[in-house]
Protein backbone atom coordinates (compact mmCIF):
# COMPACT_ATOMS: atom_id res chain seq x y z
CA UNK A 1 0.00 0.00 0.00
CA UNK A 2 1.19 3.60 -1.07
CA UNK A 3 2.05 6.04 1.85
CA UNK A 4 -0.88 8.40 1.81
CA UNK A 5 1.18 10.93 3.05
CA UNK A 6 3.37 11.80 0.50
CA UNK A 7 2.84 13.27 -2.85
CA UNK A 8 5.93 14.67 -5.44
CA UNK A 9 6.01 18.01 -4.31
CA UNK A 10 5.00 17.93 -0.48
CA UNK A 11 4.38 15.69 2.64
CA UNK A 12 1.42 16.23 4.88
CA UNK A 13 3.32 16.02 8.21
CA UNK A 14 2.00 16.53 12.53
CA UNK A 15 2.34 19.71 13.16
CA UNK A 16 4.75 21.30 16.13
CA UNK A 17 2.54 23.99 17.63
CA UNK A 18 5.69 26.38 18.98
CA UNK A 19 6.82 26.14 14.69
CA UNK A 20 3.07 26.86 13.26
CA UNK A 21 2.94 29.30 15.81
CA UNK A 22 5.80 31.19 15.37
CA UNK A 23 5.38 30.83 11.40
CA UNK A 24 1.69 31.83 11.49
CA UNK A 25 2.65 35.56 13.59
CA UNK A 26 5.05 36.50 11.36
CA UNK A 27 2.79 35.56 8.06
CA UNK A 28 -0.15 36.88 9.47
CA UNK A 29 1.04 40.06 9.75
CA UNK A 30 0.72 40.33 5.36
CA UNK A 31 -3.40 41.29 5.89
CA UNK A 32 -3.35 39.47 2.21
CA UNK A 33 -2.99 36.37 3.20
CA UNK A 34 -5.06 36.53 5.87
CA UNK A 35 -7.97 37.36 3.75
CA UNK A 36 -7.65 34.35 1.18
CA UNK A 37 -7.38 32.48 4.48
CA UNK A 38 -10.63 33.55 6.48
CA UNK A 39 -13.56 35.64 6.29
CA UNK A 40 -13.70 37.37 9.44
CA UNK A 41 -12.04 40.54 10.19
CA UNK A 42 -8.09 40.03 10.01
CA UNK A 43 -6.42 40.26 13.02
CA UNK A 44 -2.68 39.99 14.57
CA UNK A 45 -1.95 37.19 17.43
CA UNK A 46 1.90 37.14 18.97
CA UNK A 47 3.69 33.95 18.17
CA UNK A 48 3.21 33.04 21.94
CA UNK A 49 -1.27 33.31 21.38
CA UNK A 50 -1.06 31.31 18.20
CA UNK A 51 1.22 28.45 19.46
CA UNK A 52 -0.96 28.17 22.73
CA UNK A 53 -3.86 28.11 19.58
CA UNK A 54 -2.23 25.18 18.27
CA UNK A 55 -1.23 23.46 21.92
CA UNK A 56 -4.57 23.56 22.95
CA UNK A 57 -5.90 21.73 19.64
CA UNK A 58 -3.64 18.93 20.07
CA UNK A 59 -4.33 18.33 23.18
CA UNK A 60 -8.20 18.49 22.29
CA UNK A 61 -7.29 15.28 19.97
CA UNK A 62 -10.39 15.59 18.21
CA UNK A 63 -11.31 12.72 16.20
CA UNK A 64 -13.33 14.30 13.49
CA UNK A 65 -10.75 17.16 13.65
CA UNK A 66 -7.49 16.28 10.89
CA UNK A 67 -4.98 18.93 10.85
CA UNK A 68 -1.75 18.99 9.15
CA UNK A 69 1.09 20.79 7.94
CA UNK A 70 2.60 20.82 4.68
CA UNK A 71 6.06 20.20 4.00
CA UNK A 72 8.09 20.40 1.02
CA UNK A 73 9.74 17.18 -0.03
CA UNK A 74 13.32 18.66 -1.38
CA UNK A 75 13.90 20.42 2.19
CA UNK A 76 11.82 20.05 4.41
CA UNK A 77 10.55 23.39 4.98
CA UNK A 78 7.25 24.08 6.13
CA UNK A 79 4.83 25.72 3.29
CA UNK A 80 1.39 26.22 4.64
CA UNK A 81 -1.16 23.82 6.83
CA UNK A 82 -4.08 21.91 5.71
CA UNK A 83 -7.34 20.69 7.67
CA UNK A 84 -10.03 18.26 7.11
CA UNK A 85 -13.09 18.42 9.61
CA UNK A 86 -15.07 15.29 9.65
CA UNK A 87 -18.64 15.75 9.95
CA UNK A 88 -20.20 12.80 10.67
CA UNK A 89 -23.37 14.41 10.91
CA UNK A 90 -26.38 11.60 11.20
CA UNK A 91 -24.68 9.57 8.54
CA UNK A 92 -23.95 12.76 6.17
CA UNK A 93 -20.35 11.48 6.46
CA UNK A 94 -19.63 14.82 4.24
CA UNK A 95 -16.79 17.00 5.52
CA UNK A 96 -15.04 20.52 5.25
CA UNK A 97 -11.65 21.33 4.14
CA UNK A 98 -9.73 24.23 4.18
CA UNK A 99 -5.78 25.11 3.63
CA UNK A 100 -3.23 27.89 3.24
CA UNK A 101 0.24 28.50 1.96
CA UNK A 102 1.73 31.19 4.22
CA UNK A 103 4.15 32.64 2.01
CA UNK A 104 3.59 34.29 -1.28
CA UNK A 105 6.83 33.19 -2.70
CA UNK A 106 5.23 29.68 -2.28
CA UNK A 107 1.66 30.53 -4.36
CA UNK A 108 1.20 29.03 -7.88
CA UNK A 109 3.63 26.57 -7.62
CA UNK A 110 1.46 23.72 -7.28
CA UNK A 111 2.11 22.95 -3.29
CA UNK A 112 -1.40 23.63 -2.35
CA UNK A 113 -2.43 21.63 -5.08
CA UNK A 114 -1.18 18.43 -4.09
CA UNK A 115 -1.55 19.02 -0.72
CA UNK A 116 -5.29 19.04 -1.54
CA UNK A 117 -5.03 15.98 -3.37
CA UNK A 118 -3.46 13.93 -0.93
CA UNK A 119 -6.30 15.43 1.74
CA UNK A 120 -8.71 13.81 -1.01
CA UNK A 121 -7.07 10.21 -0.95
CA UNK A 122 -6.89 10.54 2.87
CA UNK A 123 -10.65 11.36 3.59
CA UNK A 124 -11.96 9.24 0.56
CA UNK A 125 -9.84 6.11 1.34
CA UNK A 126 -8.44 6.20 4.96
CA UNK A 127 -11.52 8.28 6.72
CA UNK A 128 -14.16 6.53 3.86
CA UNK A 129 -15.76 10.03 3.54
CA UNK A 130 -18.79 10.30 1.67
CA UNK A 131 -17.97 13.76 0.29
CA UNK A 132 -15.80 16.80 0.75
CA UNK A 133 -17.22 20.74 0.94
CA UNK A 134 -15.35 24.06 0.99
CA UNK A 135 -15.85 27.57 0.71
CA UNK A 136 -13.71 30.08 -1.29
CA UNK A 137 -13.89 33.89 -1.62
CA UNK A 138 -14.91 35.33 -5.27
CA UNK A 139 -11.17 36.90 -4.72
CA UNK A 140 -9.15 34.41 -4.68
CA UNK A 141 -9.05 32.90 -8.46
CA UNK A 142 -6.17 30.88 -8.21
CA UNK A 143 -7.42 29.00 -5.14
CA UNK A 144 -10.70 27.72 -7.22
CA UNK A 145 -8.70 27.05 -10.36
CA UNK A 146 -6.64 24.57 -8.06
CA UNK A 147 -9.83 23.17 -6.17
CA UNK A 148 -11.65 22.73 -9.76
CA UNK A 149 -8.10 21.02 -10.80
CA UNK A 150 -8.79 18.63 -8.00
CA UNK A 151 -12.44 17.81 -9.32
CA UNK A 152 -14.11 20.01 -7.11
CA UNK A 153 -17.36 21.60 -8.45
CA UNK A 154 -19.01 24.91 -7.95
CA UNK A 155 -22.25 23.95 -6.34
CA UNK A 156 -23.30 27.51 -4.75
CA UNK A 157 -22.39 31.28 -5.18
CA UNK A 158 -23.46 33.11 -1.46
CA UNK A 159 -24.03 36.53 -3.85
CA UNK A 160 -22.60 39.69 -1.93
CA UNK A 161 -21.70 37.58 1.13
CA UNK A 162 -18.75 39.61 2.13
CA UNK A 163 -17.87 42.95 2.32
CA UNK A 164 -14.22 44.09 2.18
CA UNK A 165 -12.74 47.43 0.72
CA UNK A 166 -16.15 48.88 0.75
CA UNK A 167 -17.27 45.58 -2.18
CA UNK A 168 -19.10 43.07 -2.04
CA UNK A 169 -18.11 39.22 -2.72
CA UNK A 170 -19.67 36.47 -3.28
CA UNK A 171 -18.21 33.12 -1.42
CA UNK A 172 -18.69 30.20 -3.61
CA UNK A 173 -18.98 26.42 -2.37
CA UNK A 174 -17.32 23.58 -3.95
CA UNK A 175 -17.80 19.91 -3.59
CA UNK A 176 -16.94 16.77 -4.57
CA UNK A 177 -18.17 13.63 -4.22
CA UNK A 178 -16.51 10.77 -3.09
CA UNK A 179 -17.54 8.72 -6.53
CA UNK A 180 -16.39 11.31 -8.58
CA UNK A 181 -13.35 11.18 -6.78
CA UNK A 182 -13.27 7.49 -7.13
CA UNK A 183 -13.69 7.26 -11.08
CA UNK A 184 -10.79 9.73 -11.56
CA UNK A 185 -7.61 8.64 -9.00
CA UNK A 186 -8.77 4.95 -8.07
CA UNK A 187 -7.98 2.80 -10.76
CA UNK A 188 -6.73 -0.34 -8.98
CA UNK B 1 -43.97 54.72 11.76
CA UNK B 2 -45.30 51.49 10.69
CA UNK B 3 -45.33 48.48 13.20
CA UNK B 4 -42.64 46.29 12.06
CA UNK B 5 -43.71 43.13 14.23
CA UNK B 6 -47.90 43.00 12.60
CA UNK B 7 -48.98 41.68 9.26
CA UNK B 8 -51.87 41.35 7.96
CA UNK B 9 -52.23 37.51 8.68
CA UNK B 10 -49.76 37.28 11.91
CA UNK B 11 -47.78 39.04 14.41
CA UNK B 12 -44.43 38.24 15.63
CA UNK B 13 -44.30 37.75 19.68
CA UNK B 14 -42.55 36.69 22.56
CA UNK B 15 -43.40 34.01 25.12
CA UNK B 16 -42.69 32.43 28.38
CA UNK B 17 -40.51 29.36 27.82
CA UNK B 18 -43.66 27.65 29.99
CA UNK B 19 -45.80 28.66 27.30
CA UNK B 20 -43.13 27.50 24.28
CA UNK B 21 -42.23 24.26 25.66
CA UNK B 22 -45.67 23.47 25.74
CA UNK B 23 -45.97 23.81 21.71
CA UNK B 24 -42.59 22.81 20.63
CA UNK B 25 -43.53 19.42 22.85
CA UNK B 26 -47.15 19.29 20.67
CA UNK B 27 -45.09 19.84 17.25
CA UNK B 28 -42.02 16.90 17.88
CA UNK B 29 -44.51 14.78 18.23
CA UNK B 30 -44.92 15.32 14.02
CA UNK B 31 -42.16 14.00 12.84
CA UNK B 32 -43.21 15.50 9.33
CA UNK B 33 -42.92 18.86 10.53
CA UNK B 34 -39.76 17.98 12.54
CA UNK B 35 -38.27 17.19 8.70
CA UNK B 36 -39.43 19.90 7.28
CA UNK B 37 -37.51 22.38 9.81
CA UNK B 38 -34.85 20.60 10.69
CA UNK B 39 -31.81 18.63 9.68
CA UNK B 40 -31.22 17.29 12.64
CA UNK B 41 -32.34 13.19 13.72
CA UNK B 42 -35.98 13.52 15.33
CA UNK B 43 -36.08 13.74 19.02
CA UNK B 44 -38.58 13.75 21.54
CA UNK B 45 -38.41 15.57 24.82
CA UNK B 46 -40.27 15.80 27.52
CA UNK B 47 -42.37 19.46 28.55
CA UNK B 48 -40.04 20.00 31.45
CA UNK B 49 -36.81 19.26 30.13
CA UNK B 50 -37.90 21.54 26.77
CA UNK B 51 -38.93 24.67 29.26
CA UNK B 52 -35.38 24.04 30.94
CA UNK B 53 -33.00 24.11 27.37
CA UNK B 54 -35.71 27.27 26.77
CA UNK B 55 -34.85 29.53 29.75
CA UNK B 56 -30.81 28.72 29.60
CA UNK B 57 -31.32 30.01 26.12
CA UNK B 58 -33.10 33.13 27.01
CA UNK B 59 -29.95 33.50 29.07
CA UNK B 60 -27.73 33.58 26.20
CA UNK B 61 -29.00 35.60 23.53
CA UNK B 62 -26.71 38.19 22.02
CA UNK B 63 -26.53 36.65 18.38
CA UNK B 64 -29.80 35.42 17.62
CA UNK B 65 -33.01 37.33 17.17
CA UNK B 66 -35.85 34.45 18.00
CA UNK B 67 -39.73 35.29 17.79
CA UNK B 68 -42.73 33.03 17.80
CA UNK B 69 -45.46 34.01 15.15
CA UNK B 70 -49.18 34.10 16.53
CA UNK B 71 -52.22 34.69 14.48
CA UNK B 72 -53.85 38.07 14.46
CA UNK B 73 -57.20 36.78 13.97
CA UNK B 74 -57.33 34.76 17.30
CA UNK B 75 -53.95 34.90 18.52
CA UNK B 76 -52.78 31.34 18.23
CA UNK B 77 -49.06 30.28 18.57
CA UNK B 78 -48.48 28.60 15.49
CA UNK B 79 -44.67 28.62 15.08
CA UNK B 80 -41.39 30.41 15.52
CA UNK B 81 -39.20 32.59 13.32
CA UNK B 82 -35.68 33.67 13.89
CA UNK B 83 -32.26 35.60 12.71
CA UNK B 84 -28.90 34.31 13.84
CA UNK B 85 -26.03 36.63 13.32
CA UNK B 86 -23.24 34.90 11.28
CA UNK B 87 -21.40 38.14 11.13
CA UNK B 88 -21.96 41.77 12.33
CA UNK B 89 -18.97 42.44 10.18
CA UNK B 90 -20.05 41.57 6.70
CA UNK B 91 -24.00 42.43 7.76
CA UNK B 92 -25.01 38.65 7.11
CA UNK B 93 -27.62 36.87 9.17
CA UNK B 94 -29.32 33.35 9.11
CA UNK B 95 -33.17 33.06 8.84
CA UNK B 96 -34.80 30.05 10.35
CA UNK B 97 -38.32 29.30 10.40
CA UNK B 98 -41.22 26.56 10.84
CA UNK B 99 -44.88 26.54 11.19
CA UNK B 100 -45.67 23.76 14.04
CA UNK B 101 -49.26 24.05 13.41
CA UNK B 102 -50.09 21.79 10.19
CA UNK B 103 -53.20 23.37 10.00
CA UNK B 104 -51.51 26.44 8.53
CA UNK B 105 -49.38 25.00 6.16
CA UNK B 106 -49.74 26.89 2.62
CA UNK B 107 -51.81 29.65 3.35
CA UNK B 108 -49.63 31.97 3.48
CA UNK B 109 -48.43 32.80 7.35
CA UNK B 110 -45.33 31.49 6.71
CA UNK B 111 -44.41 33.64 4.11
CA UNK B 112 -45.85 36.59 5.83
CA UNK B 113 -43.70 35.96 9.22
CA UNK B 114 -40.45 35.20 6.89
CA UNK B 115 -41.46 38.56 5.44
CA UNK B 116 -41.51 40.48 8.55
CA UNK B 117 -38.62 38.89 9.85
CA UNK B 118 -36.66 39.92 6.46
CA UNK B 119 -38.30 43.45 7.31
CA UNK B 120 -36.71 43.80 11.12
CA UNK B 121 -33.35 42.45 9.50
CA UNK B 122 -32.55 45.30 7.00
CA UNK B 123 -34.95 48.16 8.72
CA UNK B 124 -34.29 47.36 12.74
CA UNK B 125 -31.20 45.66 12.43
CA UNK B 126 -29.46 47.37 9.59
CA UNK B 127 -27.90 44.50 8.33
CA UNK B 128 -27.30 43.77 3.95
CA UNK B 129 -28.03 40.45 3.27
CA UNK B 130 -30.21 37.36 4.57
CA UNK B 131 -29.42 33.81 4.39
CA UNK B 132 -31.48 30.46 4.93
CA UNK B 133 -31.24 26.82 3.90
CA UNK B 134 -33.46 24.15 3.30
CA UNK B 135 -33.97 20.68 2.26
CA UNK B 136 -34.39 19.79 -1.56
CA UNK B 137 -37.66 18.05 -0.61
CA UNK B 138 -39.55 20.96 0.95
CA UNK B 139 -40.79 22.20 -1.97
CA UNK B 140 -43.74 24.23 -0.34
CA UNK B 141 -40.87 26.06 1.27
CA UNK B 142 -38.83 26.83 -1.75
CA UNK B 143 -41.92 28.42 -3.19
CA UNK B 144 -42.83 30.55 -0.37
CA UNK B 145 -39.39 32.28 0.18
CA UNK B 146 -38.95 32.86 -3.84
CA UNK B 147 -42.61 34.68 -3.57
CA UNK B 148 -40.32 36.40 -0.59
CA UNK B 149 -38.03 37.37 -2.70
CA UNK B 150 -35.02 35.02 -1.63
CA UNK B 151 -32.77 33.81 -4.94
CA UNK B 152 -31.78 30.26 -5.26
CA UNK B 153 -28.03 30.42 -5.03
CA UNK B 154 -26.91 26.81 -4.12
CA UNK B 155 -27.19 23.00 -4.24
CA UNK B 156 -25.07 20.71 -2.04
CA UNK B 157 -25.51 17.63 -3.64
CA UNK B 158 -26.55 14.90 -1.70
CA UNK B 159 -25.79 16.38 1.88
CA UNK B 160 -28.03 14.52 3.76
CA UNK B 161 -29.27 11.39 4.06
CA UNK B 162 -33.11 10.23 5.04
CA UNK B 163 -35.02 7.27 4.74
CA UNK B 164 -32.54 5.27 2.79
CA UNK B 165 -32.15 8.08 0.43
CA UNK B 166 -29.81 11.09 -0.35
CA UNK B 167 -31.12 14.74 -0.55
CA UNK B 168 -29.64 17.86 -1.63
CA UNK B 169 -29.68 20.98 0.66
CA UNK B 170 -29.97 24.02 -0.89
CA UNK B 171 -29.33 27.37 0.10
CA UNK B 172 -30.85 30.82 -0.41
CA UNK B 173 -29.96 34.34 -0.31
CA UNK B 174 -31.72 37.89 -0.54
CA UNK B 175 -29.57 41.22 -0.62
CA UNK B 176 -30.57 44.58 0.75
CA UNK B 177 -30.75 46.30 -2.08
CA UNK B 178 -32.82 43.76 -3.72
CA UNK B 179 -35.65 43.63 -1.15
CA UNK B 180 -35.63 47.72 -1.05
CA UNK B 181 -35.98 47.31 -4.83
CA UNK B 182 -39.02 45.42 -4.01
CA UNK B 183 -40.68 47.44 -1.34
CA UNK B 184 -40.47 50.88 -3.79
CA UNK B 185 -42.42 48.51 -6.40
Amino acid sequence: MKNLFKGNLVRLSAIDHEEIGKTLSRHGRDSELMRLMDIGPTRLHSAKAASKFFEKMIEENSPAHHFFSIRALDDNRLLGDINLDAINNWGSRDSFVGIGIYERENWGKGYGSEAMQLILQFGFIELNLRRVTLTVFEYNPRAIRSYEKCGFHVEGRMRGRIIKDNKRWDVLHMGILREEWMEKNHDE
Amino acid sequence: MKDIYRGSLVRLADDSPEVLAKSFAKWDRDTEQHRLADSDPAQLWSEKKLKEFLEKRAENNSKSFRFSIHTLADDTLIGGVGLWINSWTHADTWLGISIGERDYWGKGYGSEAVRLAVQYAFLELNLRRVSLGLHAYNERALKAYEKVGFKLEGRMRGEGLRDGVRFDSLWMGILREEWLAAQGA
